[in-house]
């Protein structure tokens, strides 16, 4: 029996097939771009193509993500939370703390006996998100890819007091026509974002094992920040970005026994790989 | 209303236009006042035959004009009343009774006069702890209402009136607290959001047409087969004010909503004015200690120096606990809007009590407005995956 998980997140969309044993069948990663509730049918396509199988194939789909509404032959939606939480305690089976950091958004989420049990989110200000990063990295002329081995350089750390992320580019540039090294600018930038990303996670009792997620855990610079601002180990995924879709294709399958256990076997649901559309098209 | 229409789907159009039977009332002659907190004494209104109108802004309303009177860090609700106030939608009110139960409250009071020319006027104060003297000032306070009222109305607010006017007050309540009788089955018979229509309407009526709302949507209710499905968890949403609709469909949309304490639901109505010798010394008592608002101060009587965390708590939130058991709530939703300080700093301990009684509880914030309504239904379908 297969199982897939599609995770359509504000920026990127990623897609997971497994099997009985939980071992990874494909995986497929995309640019959401704003016309998100067209793609997950064709992520979805790249990755049953990858693992050599046709949508009829998958027993229950679990989709998740900010664009989870919009995955019409999804069997079910779970919020990032809960996924992300199950995730996270697959990949790390001792895990009671999860910390990721996107694009749009921040989340913090306890774990216990591998479900979520608590969250806290911040999605309201783009200062405690990826994008403060994207943001100032550009004012800086760095690509985004590069600020972890640009900060790891550091000598010193620069504070950047701006509390918003627009005017934090200004900072940025001031700061560099100033004299500043480019090192110690972006390891204030890591820093000043650990450091709000640190008050939000410990609105809950932040207890070890403590693992990063999330496009912000790629970046070697910020895992380190956040090591210093939560003053303890931090453990971060191989893959980080696809925690979400392994929760979602987990789940998919736990959802998809346990509905066999107690109500039978259900029958193949006639499932078909098309773009969302809230419009009937008239002429199509 | 003019149209004939009754019960639930009488107070779904009242919902989407709330003042229309007030503009009705008016051209027929009739006076109405606006008063934008549920802590003042309606009753002295209707007993001098004014109609009492909620002045609670409007939740659809962009706020275009209120910045330019009132800061932008301010409870959003408040900018949201002022704003409709500047923008001449409440222009067939002939007077607003302010009262101090907040800070914006009492300035944003100040404000609304300044901008606006209504013939009427009229600003309480009111204590913030409900000792015996704070009681007697109050009901001090209520007696200069009285003047400036009988003044503006050319009547006088006498026992025998106010007591009638007591009786019909206490009658919505009552009916209030039997409407909410019917979300205790499971499923329950109304929807969270039929509620906030329903007493968004008794809001904008006058007290006797109210009651003949909640009479009809009861007997409405009782033999429905269009009710709510049953959802795997019933909440309760906790909060300053949830009256908009979409809100509370966001939260109803994998749960049951099933009671609240909110003032655009059951917090006006869930005591009676006790009668007294002086009736407007039983206003004040009703008023001051039975609206469980967080804006009131209930820790420690005069003297007091000991603490005394436990018996805090139970001060604060015991009312609670029969209403979670009666209701068999699994889980509170404690919503918060921007910026409101009374109400943020009653969480953490609200929390702990809660957790004392071992009921799972979420932090919702939001700002008065319907902008951001995704990042809402994933926190509430957050939660309910945590406690599913």
């Amino acid at each position: 029996m297969y199982y897939a998980g599609v995770d359509i997140g504000s920026t990127m969309t990623k897609v997971v097939i497994i099997d009985g044993g939980d071992d990874l069948l494909s995986v497929i990663k995309g640019p959401t771009g704003p016309e998100h509730r067209q793609l997950a049918n064709q992520v979805m396509a790249q990755a049953l193509e990858q693992a050599n199988l046709q949508i009829g194939d998958i027993s229950f789909i679990v989709a998740t993500g900010y664009g989870r509404v919009n995955v019409p032959f999804a069997d079910r939606q779970m919020t990032e939370l809960s996924c992300h939480a199950r995730g996270v305690s697959v990949l790390f089976p001792d895990a009671r703390t999860a910390i990721d950091i996107g694009g749009q958004d921040a989340k913090c989420m306890k774990i216990d006996a591998g479900r979520l049990v608590n969250f806290v989110m911040n999605d309201k200000c783009a200062a405690g998100t990826g994008r403060f990063l994207e943001v100032t990295a550009a004012a800086l002329g760095i690509n985004l890819e590069d600020m972890g081995d640009i900060s790891l350089r550091a000598t010193d750390q620069v504070q950047i007091s701006s509390l918003c992320t627009v005017f934090a580019q200004q900072e940025v540039v001031a700061l560099l026509s100033r004299g500043e090294k480019l090192e110690n600018i972006v390891a204030g930038m890591h820093s000043a974002l650990a450091g709000r990303i640190s008050t939000l996670a410990r609105r809950l009792a932040i207890e070890p094992r403590v693992v990063l997620t999330g496009g912000g855990a790629k970046n070697t610079g910020m895992v380190e920040a956040m090591r210093e601002k939560l003053g303890c180990a931090i453990s971060v995924p191989e893959e980080p970005l696809i925690t979400g879709a392994i929760g979602a294709a987990v789940l998919a399958k736990e959802i998809c026994l346990k509905t066999a256990d107690e109500h039978g076997t259900p029958p193949a649901k006639p499932r078909r790989l098309e773009k969302a559309t809230f419009f009937i098209e008239e002429n199509p | 209303m003019s149209d004939g229409s009754k019960g639930l789907s009488k107070a779904r159009q009242i919902y989407s236009d709330r003042s229309l039977r007030a503009r009705e009332l008016k051209a027929e002659g009739r006076r109405i006042i606006g008063y934008p907190c549920v802590y003042v004494p309606v009753e002295m209104l209707t007993a001098l035959d004014l109609i009492p109108y909620r002045s609670c802004g409007d939740i659809r309303e962009p706020v275009t004009e209120a910045d330019r009177a009132l800061p932008g860090s301010f409870c959003p609700i408040m900018r949201n009343c002022l704003d409709c106030a500047l923008k001449g939608k409440d222009d067939f009110l002939d007077g607003v009774v302010a009262i101090h139960s907040s800070d914006p409250q009492e300035k944003t009071a100040r404000v609304w006069q300044s901008y606006t020319d209504y013939p009427y006027f009229h600003f309480i104060d009111m204590p913030v702890t409900v000792r015996p003297e704070a009681i007697e000032y109050f009901t001090g306070q209520l007696n200069d209402l009285k003047r400036t009222l009988e003044a503006f109305s050319g009547k006088a607010l006498t026992a025998g009136k106010l007591d009638d006017a007591i009786k019909s007050h206490n009658q919505q309540r009552s009916l209030v607290r039997q409407l909410y009788e019917l979300t205790k089955p499971s499923p329950p018979l109304i929807r969270g959001a039929e509620l906030v229509q329903i007493v968004k309407a008794l809001m904008s009526l006058p007290v006797a047409e109210g009651n003949d709302l909640l009479t009809e949507v009861m007997s409405e209710v009782k033999n429905r087969t269009d009710g709510p499905t049953k959802k795997g968890t019933r909440l309760l949403t906790w909060g300053s004010t949830l009256d908009s609709v979409e809100i509370m469909q966001v939260f109803e949309a994998n749960s049951n909503v099933v009671m609240d304490d909110s003032c655009g639901g059951i917090r006006a109505y869930r005591a009676e004015v006790q009668s007294s010798a002086d009736p407007l010394e039983g206003l004040a008592s009703y008023y001051l200690k039975e609206i469980t608002c967080a804006r009131t101060f209930r820790q420690a009587e005069l003297g007091e120096s000991r603490k005394d965390y436990a018996g805090d708590l139970q001060s604060r939130f015991g009312y609670l606990k029969g209403i979670i058991r009666e209701w068999q709530i699994s889980g509170v939703i404690m919503l918060l809007v921007r910026y409101c300080d009374p109400f943020a700093f009653e969480m953490p301990s609200l929390k702990d009590y809660l957790d004392s009684l071992g009921v799972p509880s979420t932090y919702i914030e939001y700002d008065y407005t319907l902008g951001a309504l995704a990042p809402l239904r994933t926190r509430v379908e957050a939660f309910l995956e945590t406690i599913s």
